[in-house]
C-alpha cells in the first residue's frame, strides 16, 4: 500500500476485462459504460446539495415561496450575499472561526510528528505497547467526557474562551499520530543512522532529516487538523457561550433557530455558501493530500 | 507546559510538571500554548469596577427596541450606578448552559431577563440570587399578578421579579369563514367562549385538499402556534402538579381528556395529513408572513396577544375576531394559560445593589407601564390592568377578560424536563403515535424519576 | 491490506545476550528519549482523557446541577437509567440509524468504487465531486438538506411527486424522520468509496489473471476475489462508521431543533443528545454523566462485537 502513497491517485489499474467472454461491446458496455452511468447520476445527486444552496441564496424573498420551487433563480440576487454577512455578526464569527482553526492547525503540526517521532524512530522497550494504548484511546468517543470536560474547564475559567477547544491539539492526537507514525516508518533507518553518526540529536533528525520528507503526511494532518477545527458543532457549542466567542458553526444556527429573527431561507443558505467555500477552495487545491490522507489511514 | 500544571491540580499535575519541566524540546509548544491563550483572552470582554449595571437579554426586535428605551430612560434618571442592555444570542431558553456557565466563568451579568416558568429550576439549580435579603424584596413580589408572584418564588423565596405576561386566545378569520358561508356568531365572544367540537364543525367545513391528497386549506389544526399540551389540559380544568403528593400529574383525568379530543380531531382528518399541512410552520426558522393563518388558509388558529401586532405588519386587510379558548362542554368555564418573563440576579453579580434598583425599577411600575404601551405585551403589575389608557381595544380583551381567568405551568425545579415530556406526549398524540394515556404516563414516570430528589416542593400562590 | 510498512522499523527484540532483567545503557537512553518525545501525548492523555474519564465517573455518582455543591447519591442515577425509557429510546434510535446507515454506505460506497477503478479518463473528476460533501460542515450540509427535503419548497419531494410517489413529510413523520438522516448520511459516502477504492488497488491482478484461466465470470470474481479481498477495509469502514452513527448530534441539533429534542415525538432522540440534553438543559450532570460512561461501554461492546464477529469474514492473509 505504500505505493499508493508515494505515487498515488493517478492512474487506475485498468480493471480486469481483458480476453475471456463476451464481445467487444459487452465488454466495452461492463467497463465504461456502466460505471459511467452510476457515476455520472451520482455525482448529479452529490452536486445537488451545493446547487441548491447556490440558487436558493441568489433567489428573491417572492421566489422562495414559489410552489412548485423555480429551479433557476429568476433574476440573481447577488446582493443576498451582502445582506447574510450583516444579519449575522458573520465576520466576527469568521474570525473567531478562522483563529481556532488556525491554532489548531498549529498545534497538531507541532506536536503529532513530534510524537509519531518517539513511537517510530526511537527503539525503546514497550514502545509498541504503549502504542497500542494510544491507539484505543480512539474508541473513547469525545461525548463520553462532556459533561467532565465542561466541569473542569468551568472551574478553570476557560469556558467561553478558545481554550477548551485548541489546547488539546497541542499534546497530539490518537489518529493524526497514527498516521504520521505510519509515514515515518517507511523512511528507511539507515537515514537516521547516519546522521546520529554524524552527531546529531534526535530533534535535529527530527526536524531536519525526517520532516522535510514527511510533507504529504504532515500537510493531510494538518488539513484534518483544520477541516476538524472548521466543521466542529459540538465542541463549540458546549465551551462557547455568547456571540463574542461563537463560531460560524454555532451562531449560524442559533441565529437561525430564531424565527423572530425573520431570516430567510436565501440569506441562510447565502451564510452557509460563504462558510463552505473555503472548505471547497482548499479541497480543490490540496485534493491530492485528502486523498493520500484518507486512504493512509486504512492501511495497517 | 505552565498551564498544563495549573490546570490540573490531581493527576496530571506530576506527569507534567516533572516531564517537561526540565525538557527545553516542548518550550515551543507551551510557547504556543501561552498565545493561545492571551489569543483566546482578548476576545473576552473583561469588567473592572465602576461599570454600569450588565444587563442580558434575548428580547429580538421590536421588544428589543422597546427594552432599550426602557434602560435608556432608567438611565435618564440618573440612579445611582447606570445600566447597559446586552443582547445575547438567542438559545433556546430552557437551556442551561450559557447562563450558567457565564456565571462560572465570572463573565455573568448583574441582570439577566429569564422565561419565568424556569425561574424555578434556576433557583434550585443554584444559579440565582435568593432577593429576600434585599430591600422590599419580598414584598416587592405582591404588587405582582398572583400567578407571576408563584411562578418567581422557589422554596418560599422570591428569586425573581416579573416583568410580563401575555394570554393564549383563539384567532378566527372573519373574511374567510364568511367566504365559505360559515356562521362565525358562535365564536363571538359577546356570546361566550365555543365548544371545541363547534370549533371543530365549523372546521370541518373549510378543509381543502390538493391533487396529491394534502390539505390546502383547513379549517383548524388543534397543535399548532400556541396550541400547546398546557392550553387544552388547563382548558379541559385539568391539574399538572399535586402539592401535596409532590407528583407531576400529566395523567390527570381531565389533561388525558384533553389530548383524546386532540387524538381523535387528528385520527379523523389523517394525522399525518393534517402533520404535513401544519408541522412546516412549526418548523424554526418559518417565515411569519407564508404562515397559512395569514395567507387565508387556515382558519383558526390558537396564539397569543402578541399577534395583534405581527397581523398588523403581515396582515393589515384582515378581518379577523379574537375568543375565548373553547370548552370542552356547552356552559364551562373557558380558561386559559399565561406565561411570561421576569428579571432575576444571578450569583456572582458584581454590584448587587445597583442591580436590584434597576430591577425594581424596569419590574416596576414606571418600567412596565412603558413597555405595556409601546410593546403591547400584558403587564404584570396589577394596578396598571386597570389602566384603560395602556391597552387597545383588541389588546384589552386579554388583560380584562383572559388574565382573570390565566392559568400558569407549575413552578418546578425540573420545569425544562416536564415542557420536553409533556411536548415529546403532545406530539406523539397529534401524530396518533401513542394513546393518550399511555403517552402521558410515560411521561410523567420520567419527570417524576427527577422531581422526586427535590420533594417537598412548596409552591406560593 | 499489506503489512510491509510496520515491519520497517520494528521495535526491538532484546539481543539474546542481553541480561534479561537490565536495560542496556543504549537502552537507557532510548527508553527517556522515547518518553520524552510521547511526553506531549502523556500530559494529554492523562489531562484530557483519562482524568476527565474518571471524573466522569466521579460526577455519575453524585447528584450536581453543575453549579454548587454536588451530592453523593450512590448507584440511583444508574437505577434511574435503566427505568428510564427515554434511555432505551435514545438508544434505540441510534442504533436504528447506524444499523441502517451504514450497512447502506457500505455498499453505496462500494459501488462507487467499483465503477472508479475502470479505466475511465475522467475519473479525478468523479472523485472531486463525490468526496467533496465528506468534508464540507455537517451543519451546513443539514441546512441544505432541509431546504432539499422540505415537503413544498424542496427539490427531493418534487422529483417523487414527478416519479408519481407520494409527498413525505420527512421532518414531521415519526415514521421516516430517521430515514431522512440516513439519507444524509450518505453524502458521505464519498470517503468510503475512495477507501474501497484503494483497497481495490491492492488486489493482485494474477488472482484475478488466474480466475479468468478458469473461466469464472465478473461476479463470481466480485463474490470470490474482490469481496474477500477488500474485507479489511470493508471492517475499517464499519469501525469508523459506527463509531460516528453513535455520535450523532448535529444533524439532528440543526434539522430537527432542540425544542423539544428529539422532534417528532421522540423519533429522532438519540443518544448523545439525549446526554446533552440532561447536562445542559435539564441540569442533571450527573444522570448526564451516568450515561456518558454507559455510551463508552456501549461502544466497547459494539466494538468488541464487531472485531469478534468480523474474525469470521476478514478475510487477512494477502499473498
Amino acid at each position: 500500500m505504500a505505493r499508493a502513497i508515494a505515487a498515488p491517485v493517478a492512474e487506475v489499474p485498468a480493471a480486469p476485462e481483458v480476453g475471456a467472454r463476451g464481445g467487444w461491446l459487452r465488454r466495452r458496455v461492463r467497463s465504461e459504460v456502466v460505471p459511467r452511468i452510476v457515476l455520472v447520476v451520482m455525482c448529479l445527486v452529490f452536486v445537488l446539495p451545493f446547487y441548491w444552496m447556490l440558487i436558493t441564496a441568489l433567489k428573491t424573498n417572492e421566489e422562495l415561496t414559489a410552489y412548485p420551487p423555480t429551479l433557476w433563480p429568476r433574476s440573481p440576487q447577488w446582493a443576498n450575499f451582502a445582506a447574510a454577512v450583516e444579519i449575522f455578526p458573520f465576520w466576527r464569527f469568521l474570525q473567531n472561526t478562522a483563529t481556532i482553526t488556525a491554532l489548531t492547525v498549529l498545534g497538531a503540526a507541532i506536536s503529532n510528528p513530534i510524537v509519531a517521532y518517539g513511537f517510530s524512530r526511537i527503539p525503546w522497550p514497550g514502545r509498541d505497547k504503549v502504542f497500542f494504548l494510544v491507539l484505543a484511546t480512539v474508541f473513547v468517543p469525545f461525548p463520553v467526557l462532556i459533561i467532565a470536560l465542561f466541569d473542569i474547564f468551568a472551574r478553570l475559567g476557560w469556558i467561553n474562551t478558545f481554550l477548551p477547544l485548541v489546547v488539546p491539539f497541542f499534546f497530539g492526537s490518537a489518529f493524526w499520530i497514527f498516521l504520521m507514525r505510519q509515514f515515518f516508518l517507511r523512511i528507511p533507518q539507515e537515514i537516521s543512522d547516519a546522521a546520529r553518526l554524524d552527531g546529531a540529536n534526535e530533534l535535529q533528525i527530527l526536524f531536519k532529516i525526517i520532516m522535510p520528507q514527511s510533507w504529504p503526511a504532515l500537510s493531510a494532518v494538518s488539513l484534518f487538523a483544520g477541516l476538524h477545527a472548521w466543521n466542529d458543532f459540538l465542541g463549540p457549542l458546549i465551551f462557547l457561550q455568547d456571540e463574542t466567542t461563537y463560531t460560524l458553526a454555532i451562531g449560524l444556527t442559533f441565529f437561525e433557530s430564531q424565527s423572530q429573527y425573520d431570516i430567510k431561507l436565501n440569506l441562510l443558505m447565502a451564510a452557509s455558501a460563504l462558510v463552505v467555500l473555503p472548505v471547497v477552495v482548499v479541497f480543490l487545491m490540496f485534493q491530492r493530500v485528502f486523498v493520500e490522507g484518507v486512504t493512509l489511514g486504512s492501511m495497517k | 507546559m505552565g498551564f498544563g500544571s495549573d490546570a490540573f491540580p490531581r493527576p496530571a499535575d506530576r506527569t507534567a510538571g516533572r516531564r517537561a519541566s526540565r525538557r527545553n524540546v516542548l518550550r515551543g509548544a507551551a510557547g504556543l500554548g501561552a498565545a493561545a491563550i492571551t489569543g483566546a483572552r482578548t476576545i473576552v470582554p473583561a469588567r473592572a469596577q465602576g461599570e454600569p449595571v450588565v444587563f442580558w437579554t434575548a428580547m429580538t426586535d421590536p421588544d428589543l427596541a422597546v427594552m432599550k428605551g426602557i434602560v435608556e430612560t432608567y438611565n435618564g434618571e440618573s440612579p445611582a450606578v447606570p445600566a447597559e442592555l446586552v443582547q445575547i444570542p438567542p438559545a433556546e431558553v430552557t437551556d442551561t448552559s450559557k447562563l450558567m456557565t457565564a456565571v462560572r466563568g465570572g463573565i455573568g451579568p448583574d441582570v439577566y431577563f429569564l422565561d419565568r416558568f424556569i425561574v424555578a429550576q434556576r433557583a434550585a439549580d443554584g444559579v440565582l440570587q435568593d432577593l429576600t435579603a434585599f430591600p422590599g424584596g419580598y414584598t416587592l413580589l405582591e404588587n405582582h399578578l398572583p400567578f407571576a408572584r408563584a411562578e418567581a418564588t422557589y422554596d418560599g423565596k422570591p428569586y425573581a421579579l416579573p416583568h410580563n405576561t401575555d394570554a393564549r386566545a383563539l384567532y378566527y378569520n372573519r373574511g374567510m369563514l364568511e367566504a365559505a358561508g360559515v356562521d362565525h356568531a358562535v365564536l363571538d365572544p359577546a356570546n361566550g367562549p365555543a365548544t371545541w367540537d363547534a370549533v371543530k364543525e365549523i372546521a370541518n367545513g373549510l378543509n381543502e385538499t390538493g391533487p396529491d391528497g394534502n390539505y390546502t386549506t383547513m379549517g383548524f389544526v388543534p397543535w399548532v402556534n400556541q396550541g400547546w399540551h398546557y392550553t387544552y389540559g388547563f382548558s379541559w380544568g385539568g391539574e399538572f402538579f399535586d402539592a401535596a403528593a409532590c407528583e407531576v400529574t400529566p395523567d390527570n383525568p381531565q389533561v388525558v381528556a384533553a389530548f383524546q379530543w386532540v387524538y381523535d380531531y387528528c385520527q379523523e382528518l389523517g394525522a399525518q395529513q393534517v402533520s404535513a399541512f401544519g408541522s412546516p410552520t412549526m418548523q424554526p426558522g418559518f417565515p411569519p408572513q407564508q404562515h397559512p393563518f395569514i395567507t387565508g388558509n387556515l382558519a383558526m388558529q390558537i396564539t397569543g396577544d402578541w399577534m395583534i401586532n405581527q397581523l398588523r405588519t403581515y396582515a393589515p386587510e384582515m378581518d379577523y375576531g379574537i375568543t375565548f379558548i373553547p370548552v370542552p362542554n356547552e356552559g364551562d368555564e373557558s380558561a386559559t394559560w399565561a406565561g411570561g418573563w421576569s428579571l432575576a440576579m444571578p450569583q456572582g453579580a458584581k454590584q448587587p445593589e445597583a442591580a436590584f434598583e434597576f430591577m425594581k425599577w424596569v419590574a416596576g411600575e414606571p418600567g412596565q407601564r412603558i413597555y405595556t404601551k409601546e410593546s403591547a405585551h400584558l403587564p404584570t403589575w396589577e394596578a396598571l390592568l386597570a389602566d384603560d389608557a395602556l391597552f387597545t381595544e383588541r389588546h384589552r380583551f386579554f388583560s380584562q377578560d383572559l388574565l382573570p381567568i390565566a392559568k400558569t405551568r407549575p413552578p418546578l425545579p425540573v420545569g425544562a424536563k416536564y415542557w420536553d415530556e409533556l411536548t415529546a406526549a403532545w406530539q406523539a398524540v397529534y401524530l396518533n403515535e401513542a394513546e393518550p394515556e399511555a403517552a402521558l404516563a410515560a411521561a410523567k414516570e420520567r419527570v417524576q424519576a427527577q422531581l422526586g430528589r427535590f420533594c417537598p416542593v412548596t409552591i406560593e400562590g | 491490506m499489506a503489512t510491509q510498512t510496520a515491519a520497517a522499523y520494528p521495535a526491538p527484540r532484546r539481543p539474546p545476550t542481553a541480561r534479561r532483567f537490565a536495560l542496556g545503557r543504549t537502552e537507557r537512553r532510548n527508553l527517556a528519549l522515547g518518553l520524552l518525545f510521547i511526553s506531549p501525548w502523556i500530559v494529554g492523555f492523562v489531562a484530557f482523557l483519562l482524568y476527565p474519564f474518571i471524573y466522569t465517573i466521579q460526577i455519575s455518582f453524585t447528584q450536581y446541577s453543575g453549579f454548587g455543591d454536588s451530592l453523593p447519591i450512590g448507584w440511583a442515577n444508574y437505577q434511574q437509567l435503566l427505568r428510564d425509557d427515554l434511555f432505551w429510546t435514545s438508544l434505540y434510535n441510534t442504533l436504528f440509524y447506524t444499523g441502517l446507515a451504514i450497512p447502506v454506505g457500505v455498499v453505496v460506497a462500494m459501488a462507487l468504487a467499483l465503477a472508479m477503478a475502470q479505466p475511465l479518463p475522467e475519473v479525478p473528476v468523479y472523485r472531486a465531486i463525490l468526496y467533496l460533501p465528506s468534508i464540507i460542515p455537517a451543519f451546513a450540509l443539514s441546512f441544505v438538506f432541509v431546504a432539499l427535503l422540505d415537503p413544498a419548497r424542496g427539490i427531493f419531494n418534487q422529483a417523487l411527486l414527478a416519479l408519481g410517489l407520494p409527498n413525505v413529510n420527512w421532518f414531521g413523520d415519526p415514521g421516516v424522520s430517521k430515514l431522512a438522516l440516513v439519507i444524509l448520511a450518505q453524502f458521505g459516502a464519498g470517503q468510503a468509496a475512495l477507501i474501497f477504492l484503494a483497497g481495490l488497488k491492492g488486489i493482485p491482478q494474477p488472482l484475478y489473471e488466474a480466475a479468468m484461466l478458469d473461466g469464472a465470470g465478473t461476479w463470481r470474481k466480485f463474490l470470490n476475489i474482490t469481496l474477500p479481498m477488500m474485507t479489511p477495509v470493508i471492517l475499517y469502514d464499519l469501525i469508523l462508521g459506527l463509531s460516528q452513527g453513535i455520535q450523532i448530534f448535529t444533524q439532528i441539533f440543526v434539522i430537527f431543533g432542540n425544542d423539544p429534542p428529539g422532534a417528532p415525538a421522540n423519533s429522532t432522540l438519540a443518544y448523545v443528545p439525549y446526554l446533552y440534553n440532561n447536562g445542559f438543559r435539564y441540569s442533571q450532570m450527573g444522570y448526564a454523566a451516568a450515561l456518558a460512561w454507559v455510551l463508552f461501554l456501549i461502544t466497547l461492546v459494539l466494538a468488541v462485537v464487531i472485531f469478534r464477529w468480523s474474525s469470521r469474514w476478514v478475510h487477512y492473509d494477502t499473498d
